[in-house]
Formats: structure tokens, C-alpha cells, sequence
């Protein structure tokens, strides 16, 4: 526990995080199933995100404040075909700072629209998003995005490519290297330092724009189905190494899935959208210990009262949300 | 270091190909007899002569001179304007139809009209090669720069680039396989254009010794000519491949299709 909350402190996350996993690990042995801040009967109730008292020194207690405001958020696409496409009818949502946030809807609900918008890349047809209070006119450092087309630099090599953030801000040659190949290593890309992205797989691909992202180390991650192209086993490692970043730096998270399972595995919160128009059809809150441990949750009644409401949900939205 | 037989191959290829052509010329010029005819083996014999003549020589480099500084500058000029075209479409709305207007145009059509204003000096044969290489170059820095992948943008405006940063350090490299596809191509353009600038506007230059050549019926050296001109072309392309292939190395299909004459 204590390794934990000491490993928080710092912000040159790539340094000492095989420490931070194994202690992770460790730490997950010690804690048994049992200790939950709050059985509660129905896991759909609206609970404070993290309850688990021995899990929030790190926010101290104040409580959360809002990082990004979504405000009434629409988006009209032209389409060539159709007249208008109504991507994302008046979405409205807040995301806590530090929160890890997912938004989970079905193929074409606007989920990546969604997060363009936060990222700045695109400008809503109406209504606005807000970072700390200030409109986003435009992306910036303080978001970074991890695409689900990855959008590597193909002339540059891993390092290269996980090294161009840190550089762009001024980190000196010597220093942005070393952190990232600290964080090559993390996502297990060992020795292929020097590889061109045309030579990699796609998966590897995935994880080289993950770690190009947490490089520069942006206050918000957006995240488009980054585990997507994985997997199995790659995809479960680099969900608890993304948790073990996570609960060590509580970078606010905004992570698009199409997986129930890793929504509720990874989040404090699900959103989940429904489709044509697009919009949230629920929020829910996830109330379950962390530092969570897959091999534990799986077993675990509530988690999979959760996935299985939720899955639930998800199939009456396929009913409702049909196209008309 | 053993080469394996396909290098060998591939290797032996280009040179093969060479004494083949030779091989057919000499036979063919012997069976036809004409005199404007030569054959190889004459035509081979009066590459010593022009290359040895100090005239000659200094007129083949002064070509040579105007071909690099007329590439030179058309490649300096094109790209950037190539890649703005191709990221603006206010700047591509404008150009466009310019260069649409002297796309078909041969460049050598133009020459009477430079020759008015400029003389019959480098200047005005400068000007043709800048002119014969600048369009494909930009017409493939813009589309080069049109398909950059948006979220490579994205990525590098989140990164904190400005917009500048970015058609600098991200359009430009993304797009560079295909500007360089457009040097290659303006680099066989400007060795067709110094050639023709030369034969319109007799003064000096390789182009020049040809035709002078041609006017007075010494058939061997404008066939020696044409072997110098040929064998500058294959050079600068093969240096220009050379330095292509290293710059974009990132980018080559992995496989070689079988069958495929790359
Ligand atoms: N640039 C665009 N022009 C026109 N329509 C668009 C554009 N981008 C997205 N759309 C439309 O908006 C809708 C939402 O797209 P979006 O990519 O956000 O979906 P998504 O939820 O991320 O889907 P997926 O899970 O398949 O990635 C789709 O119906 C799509 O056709
Ligand atoms: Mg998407």
C-alpha cells in the first residue's frame, strides 16, 4: 500500500513502473476479495466514484473537481449521400478530474466524434466543450489522444516516434530517450527501438502510439479503442499497466471501448450511447475496489452484475436505437 | 561477399541490356549501309574525341551548370509551394488554374517569347528547365500533401506543433515518396529541356555540338552525342535512386510481388 502511494508523487512516470506493476501485484495478493468500501444491493445506484477511502489520498479528500465540461454538444456531418447526418444530438456529460471515464456504444454512435471534440480536433456544430473552464478552440498538450488508426510518424522509428512529444516540449535529447525507452519497455516493445512502423504488426503498432501519448504526458488521455487490435493476453497486460499508470498518476482518462467487460474492468464511470442519433442513454457508476486485479474481478458477483446489466442494456439500445 | 544469383541478376541486368542495344545497332547499321547511319563501334570510337576536346567539354559542363542550378531552384520553389497547394485550399483554388494553363504547353514553345525578352543567354535556358521541372514537382508535392493521414496532424497539433511546425515536420515527410517520385521525373525533364533550349537557342552546350554536328553531316559524333546525353541520363537517375531510396527507406513495400518488374 504504502510503495503505492509513495510511487504517486512523481511525474516522470516511465521511470521505476516494472517496480510499480510488481508491487501492484504483490499488493493484489494481499488484499482480499472481501474488502469493499460499500456492498451496495443495486450496483446502479449512484455511489461516489472512489469510495475506497485507502484509494483517494492522492486527490486528498476535496472532492473532484470538474476537469472537462461537455456542454449540449451537437454534431451535424454533411454527408455526400444523405443530406445531414446527426452524429451527436445534445450530448452533455462532466468528467472528474482524475476520473477514468469510458464511453461504450455501439459502431457509428459518435464515439470518436465525441472525443475529437474533446481533443479539439473538431469544432461541434453547436454547443462546446470546456477543459478547466476554458472553451477548447484547438488541441493542446494538455490532451492526448491515442487514435484507433494510430497515426504513427512512419519515417521515424519506435523511439523516434515515442521521443517526438517529449522533444516538442523542450525535453533535452538525452532525457527524452531514456524515458522513452523506459516506456518502450513498458509496453513490451523491448528491442524493437529501431523499427520503422511499416515493420511492425498491428497490435505493436497500437502500443507505439500509446506510448508515443503517454511520453509527453498530457493531463487528459483520450482514448479510441486503443486495446482494439490486441490480443487477448497483450490486451490484459496493457490494461493493468494502463490502470498501474493510472492509479499512480490519476491522469483523467476518457477511453472509447466496444467492450463491456474492459469498460467495467477499467472505469469509475460508463457512459453508454445509443445510436442515430447519437446520445447518452445512461451514465453509470462502478463501484468497485481498486487496485483492481482481473483474475479476481472475473470472480467477483458485483463486476459481473455489472457486465451483465450492462450487456442487458446494451441489447435493448440495438432494439430501440434501430434506424427508422 | 558472395552475391546470391539473384543480385547477381539483377546486377548484371542494366549492363546486359547495354551490349545488347550496341549489339543490334551494329548489326542493323551494317546491313542498312547509310551514312547517316554509323555504327556502334564508330560512334563509341568518337566519345574519346568530344569528350577530349576542351570546347566541346566546357560547352557539356556549362549544360550541365544551367541543368543543376535550373533543377535546383525549381525543386526549392516547387515543394513548398506544392505542399501549401496540397494543405490550403485557397492556395491550391489560385494556382490551380495557372498551372493548368502551362501544364500541356511544352516549355520549348515558350522559348521564342523568353529568347524576346531575355536574349539567347543561360538566363533564358535556366528559366526552360525551371520551368519543365517545377510542374511535376509541385503537381506531386500537392498530391503528396493531400493524403496525409489527418490524425498524423492531429497527433502533432496535440504534441503542441503550429501549423507551420507541421507542413514542415509532418506534410513534408509524410509526402516525401511521393515529391521525390516528382524530382525523378523532373530530373529526366530537365536533361529533355537543356537539350531543346539548346537546339532552339544555338549558343553553347551539349545540345549545341549535336546539332551543330547534324548541320555538317559528322553523323558519328551526333551519335557519340546522343550515347553522352543518354549515359548523363542513366547517371543522374541512378545517383537520384540512390539518394531516394536511402531518403525513403521507411516507406518501400515490404515484399516483392512475384513477377513484378521493380
Ligand atoms: N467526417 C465525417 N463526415 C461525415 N460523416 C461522418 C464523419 N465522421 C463521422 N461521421 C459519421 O458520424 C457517425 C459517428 O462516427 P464515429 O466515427 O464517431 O463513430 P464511432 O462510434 O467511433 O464508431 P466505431 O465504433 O465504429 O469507431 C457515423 O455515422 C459516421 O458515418
Ligand atoms: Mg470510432
Amino acid at each position: 500500500m504504502k510503495a503505492q502511494q509513495n510511487g504517486r508523487g512523481s511525474n516522470d512516470a516511465p521511470h521505476g513502473c516494472e517496480n510499480d506493476r510488481l508491487s501492484g501485484r504483490l499488493l493484489a495478493k494481499f488484499v482480499p476479495l472481501n474488502v469493499r468500501a460499500s456492498e451496495t444491493e443495486d450496483g446502479m445506484t449512484v455511489v461516489p466514484a472512489r469510495p475506497s477511502e485507502w484509494m483517494s489520498p492522492v486527490t486528498s479528500q476535496e472532492p473532484a473537481s470538474a476537469i472537462i465540461e461537455i456542454n449540449h454538444v451537437s454534431q451535424v456531418f454533411q454527408t455526400s449521400a444523405r443530406k445531414d447526418h446527426l452524429a451527436l444530438s445534445d450530448i452533455s456529460l462532466t468528467i472528474e478530474e482524475g476520473a477514468f471515464v469510458s464511453i461504450l456504444g455501439p459502431s457509428g454512435c459518435g464515439k470518436s466524434t465525441l472525443l475529437y471534440i474533446v481533443g479539439g480536433f473538431v469544432s461541434p456544430t453547436s454547443g462546446m466543450a470546456k477543459i478547466r473552464g476554458h472553451a477548447i478552440t484547438a488541441p493542446g498538450p494538455d490532451r492526448g489522444p491515442v487514435f484507433q488508426e494510430f497515426a504513427l510518424f512512419p519515417w521515424k522509428t519506435v523511439l523516434g516516434n515515442v521521443m517526438y512529444g517529449p522533444r516538442q516540449q523542450g525535453v533535452r535529447t538525452a532525457e527524452a530517450e531514456a524515458q522513452s525507452r523506459a516506456l518502450i519497455e513498458m509496453v513490451g516493445l523491448k528491442g524493437f527501438e529501431n523499427f520503422f512502423p511499416k515493420e511492425l504488426s498491428g497490435g505493436m503498432k497500437q502500443r507505439v502510439a500509446l506510448a508515443r501519448t503517454l511520453a509527453y504526458h498530457p493531463e487528459v488521455l483520450l482514448m479510441d479503442e486503443p486495446f482494439g487490435a490486441l490480443d487477448a493476453h497483450t490486451r490484459t497486460r496493457l490494461q493493468n499497466d494502463l490502470l498501474n499508470i493510472w492509479e499512480r498518476d490519476r491522469k483523467t482518462v476518457l477511453f472509447v471501448t466496444h467492450s463491456v467487460d474492459e469498460a467495467v474492468f477499467l472505469s469509475d464511470k460508463v457512459v453508454m450511447m445509443s445510436k442515430s442519433p447519437g446520445r447518452i442513454r445512461q451514465v453509470i457508476d462502478i463501484d468497485l475496489p481498486r487496485p483492481r486485479r482481473r483474475n479476481e474481478l472475473l470472480l467477483d458477483p458485483q463486476y459481473q452484475k455489472y457486465v451483465v446489466d450492462i450487456e442487458r442494456m446494451f441489447d435493448e439500445s440495438d432494439e430501440a436505437g434501430a434506424p427508422t | 561477399m558472395m552475391m546470391s544469383p539473384a543480385v547477381l541478376t539483377r546486377r548484371a541486368a542494366p549492363v546486359l541490356a547495354c551490349i545488347g542495344l550496341l549489339a543490334v545497332w551494329q548489326v542493323a547499321s551494317l546491313a542498312l549501309k547509310n551514312d547517316s547511319f554509323p555504327t556502334a563501334v564508330e560512334a563509341v570510337r568518337a566519345i574519346p574525341d568530344i569528350l577530349g576536346d576542351k570546347e566541346s567539354l566546357t560547352n557539356i559542363l556549362a549544360s550541365l551548370r544551367r541543368m543543376a542550378i535550373g533543377f535546383g531552384v525549381a525543386v526549392l520553389v516547387s515543394i513548398p509551394l506544392g505542399l501549401l497547394m496540397g494543405r490550403s485550399r485557397a492556395i491550391a483554388a489560385f494556382f490551380n488554374p495557372l498551372l493548368m494553363v502551362i501544364y500541356p504547353v511544352p516549355k520549348a514553345a515558350l522559348m521564342p517569347i523568353i529568347m524576346l525578352w531575355l536574349g539567347v543567354g543561360d538566363v533564358t535556358k535556366t528559366l526552360v528547365i525551371f520551368l519543365g521541372v517545377s510542374l511535376p514537382v509541385i503537381y506531386h508535392s500537392f498530391e503528396g500533401a493531400k493524403a496525409v493521414e489527418e490524425k498524423m496532424l492531429w497527433s502533432g497539433a496535440a504534441m503542441g506543433l503550429s501549423p507551420a511546425q507541421r507542413l514542415v515536420r509532418i506534410v513534408l515527410p509524410a509526402a516525401l515518396p511521393e515529391i521525390l517520385t516528382g524530382c525523378r521525373t523532373g530530373l529526366v525533364l530537365a536533361l529533355i529541356t537543356m537539350i531543346t533550349s539548346e537546339m532552339i537557342a544555338r549558343q553553347s552546350g551539349a545540345g549545341n555540338i549535336l546539332f551543330n554536328a547534324l548541320d555538317m553531316g559528322q553523323y558519328d559524333t551526333v551519335f557519340a552525342m546522343i550515347i553522352i546525353v543518354g549515359a548523363m541520363g542513366i547517371c543522374l537517375d541512378a545517383i537520384f535512386e540512390r539518394v531516394r531510396a536511402r531518403l525513403v527507406r521507411w516507406s518501400e513495400p515490404q515484399f516483392d510481388m512475384p513477377l513484378s518488374f521493380s
